[in-house]
């Protein structure tokens, strides 16, 4: 019976149905595998006998695989549209945790260093916890965004296509953003905090930029290749 | 068959709540088994129609087993009622073929 729910699962999932509506489907089959058992029990047949003319009743793989994909208001998301999925939301995620990093630079800026000319100077106390917090998002949200990029793709099962194409997106957003902190009419003038993407003009800049990309992308993929290594390994058992 | 299950579970479910074995042997015993499909195939129905609001589920504990029992929404037996009204002229209609009955008058 794990055998054929296993295949179930699997060919599900790869079939686009979402993770939810699966483990829903599966579950519900378990009981009604059980309920038949017992039936099948009650009228003399033996254990292995009775399991056996249950999952018969149940229906064959192929049968329940297509009662389930033919309906595609059961299609997870990330089947019907990949490319918003794995590119426009990690993007957008990306915009709203940058945006949020800004916004504690810029209010950190105005609360504990109202008299300097930039935020970026060094600092202590509830000033520090208060700019590391905008750091760990700033520098953080890519390599999260795309540790959820590998789960969207793995629970899914999906191949290394879209969930890399979504990673180098990514990684070149992360390592292409900068900051830039100014005040304007000097002095007393207001703080203003903006966000610029290039990777340089210079050939030596254009380089160490995709160095840094190369890096973000090998951060995000790697727990995701862990995973495929896995699935790897324990199907070749 | 088209639309078949979903009338046949409308309609055992506006009489009283099931879980999908009982809807399955209630299929089987109402029609006297002429209508037998691999028995899984009754949830995706299930869950469609619980999708569109024709029908809600609460989960039950009975003699210490759990199982998810659904029953009809208003929703629900709107499109019972519809889905009943196109069956019927259906079945009409092919009856009055197979019985070679004119379906109307040439009006001259």
């Amino acid at each position: 019976m794990a055998k054929l729910f296993n295949e179930l699962r699997e060919r599900l999932l790869r079939a686009g149905v979402a993770p939810r509506h699966v483990r829903r489907y599966l579950s519900e089959l378990a009981d009604h595998v059980a309920d038949l058992k017992a039936e099948e029990e009650r009228s003399g047949r033996s254990p292995a006998d009775a399991e056996a003319a249950a999952l018969l009743r149940l229906g064959g793989t192929n049968e329940l695989l297509k009662a389930m994909t033919g309906q595609r208001q059961f299609q997870a998301w990330c089947t019907r549209a990949p490319w918003a999925m794995f590119g426009l939301v990690p993007l957008g995620v990306l915009a709203a945790a940058y945006a949020f990093a800004c916004l504690i630079l810029w209010t950190g800026w105005r609360m504990f260093l109202p008299g300097t000319e930039t935020p970026f100077v060094r600092v202590d106390g509830l000033a520090m916890v208060y700019f590391t917090l905008g750091r760990l998002t700033y520098y953080g949200a890519p390599i999260l965004i795309g540790w959820g990029i590998g789960l969207l793709a793995a629970r899914q099962r999906f191949s290394s296509l879209w969930p890399a194409a979504g990673w180098v997106l990514i990684a070149l957003a992360g390592a292409s953003a900068q900051v830039h902190a100014s005040r304007q009419g000097i002095p007393g003038g207001t703080e203003h905090v903006g966000m610029g993407f290039t990777l340089g003009t210079s050939a030596q800049a254009i380089s160490s930029g995709l160095s840094q990309a190369l890096v973000i992308f090998a951060l995000m993929a790697v727990p995701y290749l862990i995973w495929r290594l896995g699935q790897a390994r324990s199907l070749s058992a | 068959m088209n639309g078949v299950p979903e009338l046949l579970i409308l309609k055992l479910l506006q009489q009283e709540e099931m879980y999908g074995y009982e809807i399955v042997q209630a299929i089987s015993s109402r029609t006297g088994a002429v209508i037998a499909v691999g028995e899984g195939v009754v949830y995706p129905v299930l869950h469609g129609l619980e999708r569109d609001g024709a029908l809600t589920s609460r989960r039950k504990t009975i003699n210490g087993r759990s199982r998810i029992y659904y029953s009809v929404t208003p929703a629900g037996s709107h499109r019972l009622a519809d889905l009943s009204e196109s069956w019927s002229s259906l079945t009409a209609a092919i009856q009055n073929l197979l019985t070679g009955e004119p379906h109307g008058e040439v009006v001259q």
